[in-house]
């Protein structure tokens, strides 16, 4: 294949990474957080069309088959497109109050979502981690971005050291599947595995459970979830919505080929994995999310639950499991991006539960927003969330899990509450504080984009769940 | 068949109503908005009844489009005799509640008739729903404008009883989800007609799984012995137009569960459960007529006995006798009359004097003749005085339930017997003898607003105690067909 070839499958990543530039080479003149915020916004917008636009019959592969373009990678950039869109947008007025660098945020911003792309289009174990570096570096620097924050500096440091750590077991295992099947491909260690035979080498239960167990950080699934939390309330709301929606679906995404693709043939190993980090995660992610009083924190926890959630398609190890996990991600991206919207929309009232107290009445329109997101993130109907739910449950039942189908129903009882509690103090208890100044239209437009597809995906599910095609 | 779609009409117009109530932004529109969209919908609502073959067992005014082809699950719509009653009674009890809180409402009033009118979609597509997904999506639908209703516009209470009701409801719902998706998973469809065809496919094992998947759901909304613990709370906290939506319409949305699902679909798990539920159906009766003779404070005192009244509408539904089931469905209709009723009677009284306790009346007759002559007769309707509407459908279960077993029957008059010591002992001490000196000097006569909101429902009191056949009619092929479709 040609280089030029080789570089057509790239065109959404180098519009990323083009815009990227361009805002470096401009930061000085830029005067106003909107105008990058702009400039990031129609970069992902392009990057989603060229994505879609590449769409030719079947999937294409260039780079010597380690980067592969198909419905699986296009499904996903497009998500980390609208993530990337909607954060730069929740992003642009933030960060002219808190004295962020205006384009270099959205240049991270853009630079992560990259990697991000990088990644879910990786057939190649070394391209997963390069993307997935270089996500998870920009993300870090997001994290820490506002300097004279103590906070932020500490959940740098705890995101860094922790990231690290994980991105070393990830190559950790990256190196001993290499010594295992003598390849980092995904299709030469699948073909290499199928040879041996199912589960003929323990030698592979180490590099599996060290991938997964890098990957599941990424994800943020329990028992590597510790980061998340801090991280998410170290940083500033619209890092923490970027990190929730954007790293986690990437993260899923990768874990979704690499289990269905490289090491399908191992499904019943990575399966009992799988089911313990789900099982997990569900619980202690609902029951931890029970005492929280910071938004940001008790949202990190529910991210937690979702990743658990998400995982729940996975444990069938069959292409229909891993399309309900997209169809999770998918919903879960924009439902977490709507409530942390509305955080961010409330300003500093957004920060602690006691600021949603009597919202109701003062801001009907944000609380009702924020009641839809709320909802979905239950998972009852007519919203995406449902929808969701229904995709991942119908999985694990398929595969016969039916003790952690209903340990996951239990548990959304569980976050219910959690959820609800929020909906208890904006729409039943009376105002304490004055009302929140208006949104910023950016905010706003967000909001709007979040609510739509969370409600519309949810009555209209149609096109979604046939897009939803696992590789 | 007609090509205008009623049954989609009938129960999305409440949610464009809804969706104007926002839009235009008027507090003093919304009231006027939301009584116009509740009496348009019974008018959309009503070529159901006169048009409606009695004599099919097939669901009419079908409406089927695609809806989620990738999943082979439609938009259906369709109701036969069991669900048209029902479709009636919910839309009739919406012009009521709008009645009702016209003046007890001041506060949010837009809020208010959101959460009422987006109820009134979920209520009566609940009962239109031609599948189980649509169902589900009603079903839940349903809990989060409850769920406001009572905690944003009720009593002092009002929090804990709201997210008291949200959690058992969503514990019982998420159960039956899973239900919903292992029933999809094994028969790959979720329309009510092809689950019964496919239900053999199902061992029996499974459908006793199944059936306690769906239990879990429909016993919290009953409310069956001993899921009934919300119910108290979420009554009496309610405003008065929630409390006659719990009471009229939600506790029918589990009795209709386990005729529209368990009973076709599951007839193995049925018959698996069949003991207990007859068991736990007579301990609701018995135990809830005891707790209801208990009670001091009226609101309570009326959600207790639907406990004992719910509680025949299972007996009667788990005879799995011709006479219980048509009973149990009547009985179904007679209590969303009469409970709705008695709500909307202690709902006005309580706006003039701000009290619920028993003790704070007494000889209201004196000062209200009007008033308790409604009371008189809605108390008198739910002890099952012949001529009125209680007395049949009681009969009709007893007579069932002393076909299937005694002893059940035993209980059942148990049941109706304290049921008329409470009913006339709260009578007696609400309105007869001296007016209480706490009272006195307040104007507790009704108005003519709120006499033209009982007054539809002691026409329907009366009517339906005399000619039961207006219901029983519309139940009677169905329910045939129900018990005849391979029960025991």
């Amino acid at each position: 294949m040609s280089a030029a070839a080789d570089l057509a499958l790239l065109v959404p990543e180098l519009i990323l990474v083009g815009a990227a530039l361009a805002l470096l080479l401009t930061a000085r003149r830029i005067r106003r957080a909107r105008l990058a915020a702009l400039g990031t916004v129609l970069a992902a917008l392009a990057a989603a069309v060229a994505t879609v636009w590449a769409r030719g019959p079947g999937a294409a592969t260039g780079f010597g088959g380690m980067f592969a373009v198909d419905g699986y990678s296009q499904f996903f950039k497009v998500l980390i497109a609208a993530t990337l869109a909607l954060s730069a947008l929740l992003a642009a007025d933030r960060i002219d109050r808190e004295r962020v660098p205006r384009a270099e945020y959205h240049v991270l911003l853009l630079l992560a979502a990259t990697g991000m792309m990088l990644a879910v289009s990786a057939q190649d174990l070394l391209i997963l981690y390069l993307g997935l570096e270089i996500m998870t570096l920009c993300s870090n620097i997001l994290v820490g971005i506002t300097v004279e924050r103590p906070r932020s500096n500490e959940a740098a440091i705890k995101y860094f050291l922790l990231a690290s750590f994980a991105s070393g077991l990830l190559l950790y295992g990256i190196s001993l599947t290499y010594g295992v099947t003598g390849s980092t491909g995904f299709a030469d260690i699948a073909a290499a595995l199928a040879e041996r035979g199912p589960g003929s080498n323990p030698f592979l239960l180490v590099p599996l459970g060290l991938v997964a167990t890098g990957l599941a950080f990424k994800i943020a699934a329990v028992p590597f979830h510790a980061w998340a939390p801090d991280a998410y309330q170290g940083a500033i709301a619209p890092v923490a919505a970027f990190l929730a929606a954007g790293a986690k679906a990437a993260g899923l995404a990768v874990l979704g080929r690499v289990c269905l693709v490289a090491f399908g043939s191992q499904a019943h190993v990575l399966s009992g994995l799988l089911v313990g980090l789900a099982a997990l995660s569900i619980l202690v992610g609902s029951v931890i999310a029970l005492p929280q009083t910071d938004m940001k924190r008790l949202l990190a926890y529910s991210s937690i639950a979702h990743a658990g959630y998400a995982l729940l398609g996975l444990v069938a190890g069959t292409p229909e499991g891993t399309s309900a996990t997209m169809t999770y991600a998918f919903f879960y991206v924009f439902m977490t991006l709507g409530a942390f919207g509305v955080v961010i929309a409330l300003g500093e009232r957004g920060r602690d539960l006691d600021g949603y107290r009597g919202l109701a009445t003062q801001r009907p329109g944000t609380a009702a927003l924020m009641l839809l997101f709320l909802l979905s993130l239950t998972g009852i109907p007519p919203t995406g969330g449902f929808v969701a739910k229904f995709v991942v449950i119908l999985s694990a039942l398929r595969a016969g899990h039916v003790a952690l189908a209903v340990l996951a129903v239990a548990c959304s009882v569980v976050s219910a509450f959690v959820y609800m509690r929020v909906a208890v103090l904006m729409f039943m208890r009376d105002p304490e504080r004055e009302a929140p100044s208006r949104s910023p239209v950016a905010v706003s437009a967000a909001l709007a984009v979040a609510a739509l597809v969370t409600l519309l995906g949810g009555v209209l599910p149609e096109s979604l769940v046939r897009w939803a095609v696992s590789p | 068949m007609s090509a205008f779609p009623i049954l989609s009409a009938t129960t999305f117009l409440p949610l464009v109503g809804a969706a104007v109530v926002v839009l235009l932004g008027s507090e003093r529109l919304a009231r006027w908005i939301a009584l116009a969209t509740t009496v348009a919908t019974v008018a959309v609502s009503a070529p159901l009844y006169w048009r409606f073959d009695k004599t099919s067992s097939a669901l009419q005014f079908v409406e089927s489009a695609d809806w989620i082809p990738a999943w082979n699950v439609g938009y259906g719509m369709g109701v036969d005799g069991i669900s048209l009653p029902f479709v009636f009674l919910a839309a009739l009890l919406s012009v009521l509640c709008v009645g009702v809180s016209w003046t007890a409402v001041q506060t949010r009033v837009r809020e208010f008739y959101v959460a009422l009118l987006v109820a009134e979609t979920a209520m009566i597509g609940l009962f239109a729903a031609s599948n189980l997904l649509l169902f589900f999506v009603f079903w839940e639908l349903m809990v989060v404008p409850v769920f406001l209703l009572i905690g944003v516009f009720g009593g002092p209470g009002r929090v804990y009883a709201a997210v008291k009701f949200l959690l058992f409801t969503l514990a019982g719902s998420v159960l039956m989800l899973v239900g919903i998706i292992a029933l999809y998973r094994s028969c790959g469809t979720l329309d009510f007609k092809a689950l019964a065809l496919a239900r053999a496919s199902l061992a029996p094992g499974e459908q006793a799984w199944l059936f306690a998947a769906f239990l879990a759901a429909f016993a919290v909304k009953v409310p069956m012995f001993p899921l009934h613990t919300w119910l108290p709370d979420a009554h009496t906290e309610a405003p008065t137009a929630g409390s006659v939506i719990l009471a009229g319409i939600l506790l029918k949305m589990g009795a209709y569960g386990f005729l529209r699902v368990s009973l076709p679909i599951l007839p193995d798990g049925v018959r698996l459960f069949l003991g207990p539920m007859l068991v736990v159906s007579a301990v609701a009766i018995v135990y809830g007529a005891y707790v209801t003779l208990a009670q001091t404070d009226v609101k309570r005192l009326i959600a207790f006995s639907s406990v004992s009244h719910m509680g025949f509408v299972t007996l009667g539904i788990f005879t799995l006798d011709q006479r219980g089931v048509e009973g149990a469905i009547l009985q179904m209709i007679n209590h969303g009359i009469l409970s709705a009723a008695l709500f909307l009677c202690v709902g006005m009284i309580y706006e003039r004097t701000h009290t619920r306790e028993i003790a704070d009346y007494g000889g209201v007759a004196r000062a209200a003749p009007v008033y308790a002559t409604f009371l008189a007769l809605f108390c008198l309707a739910a002890t099952g005085m012949p001529g009125l509407n209680s007395f049949i459908g009681e009969f009709l279960i007893l007579g069932g339930a002393f076909e299937t077993r005694a002893w059940l029957g035993a209980m059942g008059v148990l049941g109706v017997t304290l049921g008329t010591i409470y009913m006339v002992w709260l009578f007696y001490r609400v309105v007869m003898g001296r007016l209480n000196p706490g009272l006195e000097g307040r104007k507790l006569e009704l108005g003519a607003r709120e006499v033209a909101t009982l007054a539809p429902l002691a026409l329907l009191a009366v009517v339906l105690g005399v000619y039961p056949e207006a219901v029983l009619s519309y139940l009677r092929v169905p329910v045939a067909e129900l018990l005849a479709g391979g029960m025991p």
